[in-house]
């Protein structure tokens, strides 16, 4: 009865050590990669939301000087000669559509004013008003991308 | 109690805990190594070997490897095609072989507004290259081989108007010079034998209608449809235009794109407005407005287009309303008027045609030529018919009908052909009612029309 | 040697503060624990603390019903998996099918694993049936246990069925036509029943929405109950029949508490035919760990062939539906073209009361039995009669299955099935 008795006493062959072993491990990784794999998958790879890089038409579409207001995507393109840049028309505050003022921006809901810079001038907004990155795209576009955020002075140079 | 020791089974469980393993491990690689993937990274391989500055080289190298998609709710799609056709909007790519070619011609129809299935259809979800391309089971609307793809552009686009679609025109131009619509009805117009044509292009490869127009019963068994001889040139243009007829309607913003500014666009307003009230063309038409015969002589289309905007502008006093036309339409019959002096233009006009010439076009309209043959010369074959096995020209109908029983020939139709030999089937081809779907002007133009037909008496003395 | 590893960690874990605080009993060491394991432990509890070893044999039960519930479990897990992306909607269900497929990262293995889990316990349920039967095990006291287990299976083929149109393609969309048709051959309640299945008169958005509910919530749940009645009556009939079991001799325990200082908790107590009765402790063994390994062994076996299955088949996607044209013949599920074969020949014998007698006659069973013995054994002379009958009707099943599947083709007309294509759309 030497089997009872080294199952009793916690030990067991060498052969027995490495199968279990070796099973428990495979068991567990297993276990494991599939809890991992199962997180992945809920994980989206795609969106079904507007894309946050968009392109916004053509620079010769826009007029020198120029503040356009794209209501879709809530964003001014600005045109000062040969440079392009893009603010986010979303107030810091609250998260309303500012409105474009003769200089400046001025969010209706709470009284937020923004100067041209997009830096804040009053009202309760924290910060200000987000610049996103402009490049051209390779078909002679404007191409904004929301998900960069640049800092004022950086601008697409034509 | 030694035979039920569990010690026995620990190899079994090192082995299914393995295997286990093991497949998991498995289904992780299959399911990261993606064939898109791959082609990501030679693209931005690619891209790294053409950068010329330190930036687009750490710009390539960012270049993040995800799946790409165009979203277009309104078209009911999601088009994946540029996860590997990377480089459809750099010129710079041009010539390069497939999937990073550069795609041309695309200022009309910008890929983030239309993407790319509804020209070239195919699976626009699938992220593999088989799948993707639609030549696949269970996927019934594989990519359109590249010399049809003027097809595409018929579900928009009236087929006639489109300058950068000529074979699909012409495919609209054999439909009705052979008289297909005598028993298929497209758009509502036409025969009752055959099936109807509106959706036929998403239903239908190419390669079926071409078996269909050379041996129709070959595809379709018991089929009364004849076989149909056509040039190379004009069968390959008959079967892109049924390739656009796939009864997909163009939703909002497409439909209010859609229109050529053409001059057969022109026409169809011309009539539409009613223009000829006040303006003459030849010797029809009112005497308001001057008479527009060469009008493109005298006026330069910018003065038109300006006219057309706001006629006091530049006819200061003029009593012609401002009608308010679009941009485009203003172009339209800009293009009309520059062309009046086309003789085919100026005789479709209905208004200025005679009834032998409106019976005409409605003898076109009704597809009538698709059973009694070109300019109603017979000669399309019906089995076993008793009039000679084939259908019967109309040339000598004023010989046999008064003019009522022409009309009421046309309206009962004949439903029963008799046959040459009762053992054999009776004749496929037969005469349909047309009460209900020919109007009584059509109707009245037509008999005109088909009674001009009588050749003239011969010279007795050749 | 020393024990392995993975054994001397969970050891100092179970002897940790927090590790005593979940695990009440860390690894059993000896025979008390070994029954204290069992016992207090929430998810081990369904098994007694002791079994007999004939119950241990595979080649008794061959395990179907623990594969049952394995294949149940995993699609219950796979199952919620998929709840996170799928709509049941008319309008996108197809498309996050497609998505699943290109998009989502392990969508196609989880939805492979769905579906082949789905096919393989309807026909393990059915297996584990014709176990039972054929061993005599739904004799008294098991009885009731098997009206239980006949509505299980007819549970699994209603969760299969309702699972069948989620995907919304043609091939969902006939197959739950025909199926619901089917249906509705039923005297008196039958159109009203097919109206109520489908909320209105055409496969179409409502009947995706409630079937839906049926398959993701009403029959999973109702599953679960009885599932876990089920295996309570298990214990409570005695375990796994056996042939030396004492049949109908029910020893009456009297209801006192025993004089103990042992703790086996519940036992002692309970009355009728507990595992106690009538069993020669050389007999029993303790569940942990025979049982309890094996069961483990078996879940990795199920596991691994599920997997392999997932990995390099897939699950079948056809077209989109279109309800004006149908594919020909259009067929339903597989467990149900049995039933198809029949109804092509009768709607009201076929597809009413033939089935309808079955199943009636499946419950029945156990109450019509007179035959005592031949309780534990495979194929037991005594029983030859009914093991015949039975056979007989399993058999026609299989068969009518089989025509219905490999020899039936266009409007139903016989088919060689090595000679053409199975089915044609029509309008293609």
């Amino acid at each position: 009865m030497n089997h009872s008795a080294s199952e009793n006493k916690n030990e067991v062959s060498r052969r027995s050590f490495f199968q279990l072993t070796l099973g428990w491990l495979a068991s567990t990784f297993a276990v494991a990669a599939s809890a991992a794999g199962a997180v992945r998958f809920l994980v989206p790879n795609v969106l079904y939301e507007p894309s946050l890089r968009f392109k916004a038409g053509k620079p010769d579409d826009y007029p020198d000087g120029s503040v356009t207001f794209m209501e879709d995507e809530r964003v001014f393109l600005v045109r000062q000669g040969n440079t392009f840049r893009c603010l986010s028309a979303i107030c810091t505050h609250l998260g309303c559509t500012v409105n474009r003022a003769d200089h400046g921006y001025h969010c209706p809901c709470h009284g937020s004013v923004f100067n041209d810079q997009g830096n804040v001038v009053s009202g309760p907004a924290p910060r200000g008003l987000e610049w996103f990155q402009v490049t051209l795209s390779k078909d002679n576009r404007l191409l904004v991308d929301k998900n960069q955020r640049v800092a004022a002075d950086k601008y697409l140079v034509l | 109690m030694n035979d039920l020791s569990v010690r026995r089974f620990y190899g079994w469980f090192t082995a299914l805990g393995l295997l286990v393993g093991v497949l998991v491990v498995v289904g992780y690689y299959r399911d990261e190594y993606r064939e898109w993937k791959e082609y990501q990274r030679k693209f931005i391989q690619e891209e790294i070997r053409r950068a010329s500055t330190p930036q687009q080289r750490a710009l390539a190298e960012s270049t993040p490897v995800q799946i790409r998609q165009i979203l277009l709710t309104d078209l009911n799609r999601v088009d994946r095609c540029t996860t590997c056709h990377l480089a459809v909007e750099d010129p710079s790519y041009g010539g390069y072989p497939q999937p990073l070619a550069y795609h041309p011609l695309h200022e009309q129809h910008p890929f983030e507004r239309f993407g790319c299935t509804i020209c070239h259809r195919g699976q626009g979800r699938a992220t593999t290259v088989a799948d993707a391309h639609g030549n696949v089971p269970h996927w019934d609307q594989p990519m359109l081989p590249l010399q049809y793809i003027q097809a595409s552009c018929g579900q928009c686009h009236e087929a006639a108007d489109n300058p950068a679609a000529p074979e699909l025109a012409r495919g609209q131009q054999v439909f009705e010079d052979s008289g297909c619509r005598g028993c298929h009805k497209l758009n509502g117009v036409g025969g009752v034998i055959g099936p109807e044509l509106d959706k036929v292009g998403a239903r239908r490869s190419p390669e079926w209608l071409k078996k269909h127009f050379l041996a129709p019963a070959s595809v379709t068994p018991g089929s009364a449809m004849p076989p149909q001889i056509f040039s190379e040139t004009n069968l390959e243009a008959i079967i892109l235009f049924m390739l656009s007829q796939t009864g997909e309607s163009a939703p909002g913003y497409y439909a209010s794109m859609r229109v050529i500014p053409s001059a057969s666009e022109g026409q169809r307003l011309f009539q539409q407005k009613g223009c000829i009230g006040c303006h003459s063309i030849g010797d029809q038409g009112g005497k308001v407005g001057p008479a527009l015969d060469d009008v493109g002589l005298r006026r330069p289309p910018e003065w038109m287009m300006q006219h057309f905007r706001d006629p006091q502008t530049v006819s200061p006093g003029t009593v012609m309303p401002r009608f308010g036309f679009t941009e485009t339409e203003a172009r339209a019959l800009t293009d009309f008027l520059v062309h009046l002096r086309d003789q085919k233009v100026a005789l479709s006009l209905p208004s200025l045609m005679s009834p032998v010439e409106r019976g005409r076009e409605v003898f076109r309209k009704y597809g009538c030529a698709g059973c009694h043959g070109a300019d109603a010369k017979g000669g399309v074959p019906n089995p076993n018919a008793k009039t000679a096995e084939q259908v019967p020209g109309l040339i000598y109908v004023a010989d046999g009908y008064t003019k009522d029983e022409l009309k009421k020939r046309i309206l009962n139709g004949q439903r029963e052909i008799t046959a040459l030999d009762p053992k054999r089937p009776p004749p496929p081809l037969f005469m349909a009612a047309w009460a209900g779907i020919i109007k009584d002007s059509e109707l009245d133009d037509l008999v005109a029309y088909l009674f001009s037909l009588k050749p003239k008496e011969e010279n007795p003395g050749f | 040697m020393n024990a392995p590893l993975p054994k001397r960690i969970w050891q100092w874990f179970t002897r940790t503060r927090v590790g005593r605080s979940i695990f009440r009993v860390g690894l059993p060491e000896s025979n008390l624990e070994r029954s204290q394991a069992m016992v207090s432990s929430f998810l081990l509890h369904v098994q007694p603390a002791k079994v007999n070893r004939h119950s241990l044999r595979a080649s008794y039960s061959l395990g179907l019903g623990l594969i049952s519930l394995y294949l149940f479990l995993i699609l219950i897990v796979t199952g919620v998996l998929l709840m996170f992306y799928y709509v049941p909607s008319t309008e996108k269900a197809y498309d996050i099918m497609k998505d699943l497929q290109y998009v989502v990262s392990a969508g196609l293995v989880i939805r492979n694993m769905h579906r082949w889990a789905a096919h393989l316990m309807v026909l393990f349920v059915l297996l584990h049936l014709c176990r039972v039967f054929y061993t005599g095990a739904y004799k008294r006291p098991r009885e009731f246990n098997w009206v239980i287990g006949v509505g299980l299976f007819l549970l699994t083929l209603g969760l299969s069925f309702t699972g069948y149109l989620l995907p919304w393609d043609q091939l969902a969309f006939w197959a739950i036509t025909v199926g619901t048709n089917i249906a509705g051959y039923a005297p008196v309640i039958g159109l009203k029943l097919k109206y109520l299945l489908l909320g209105e008169n055409v496969v179409g958005q409502e009947a995706l929405t409630r079937f839906y509910a049926l398959h993701v919530i009403v029959l999973p749940a109702v599953a679960l109950l009885m599932v876990a009645v089920h295996l309570w009556r298990v214990r409570k009939d005695g375990g796994l029949s056996r042939p030396d079991e004492p049949g109908d001799i029910v020893q009456q325990v009297e209801l006192k508490q025993l004089p103990t200082n042992k703790s086996y908790g519940l036992m002692e107590l309970a009355r009728g035919t507990t595992p106690q009765v009538g069993q020669n402790p050389e007999d029993e063994v303790f569940s942990w760990p025979h049982l309890v390994f094996r069961e483990l062994l078996l879940f990795l076996l199920v596991t691994a062939v599920v997997l392999f299955l997932a990995i390099f088949w897939n699950a079948p996607l056809e077209e989109l539906a279109n309800p004006i044209h149908p594919p020909n013949p259009a067929k339903a599920p597989w467990y149900f073209l049995g039933l198809q074969e029949l109804v092509s020949y009768s709607a009201f014998w076929g597809g009413v009361v033939v089935p309808g007698l079955l199943v009636t006659a499946l419950m029945l069973l156990p109450y019509m039995d007179r035959q005592r013995k031949g309780v534990g054994r495979w194929f037991a002379r005594e029983r030859a009669v009914a093991n015949t009958i039975f056979t007989v009707c399993l058999v026609t099943a299989i068969v009518l299955t089989i025509i219905g599947t490999l020899f039936r083709g266009p409007n139903w007309g016989w088919v060689v099935p090595w000679e053409q294509p199975p089915t044609i759309t029509e309008g293609h």
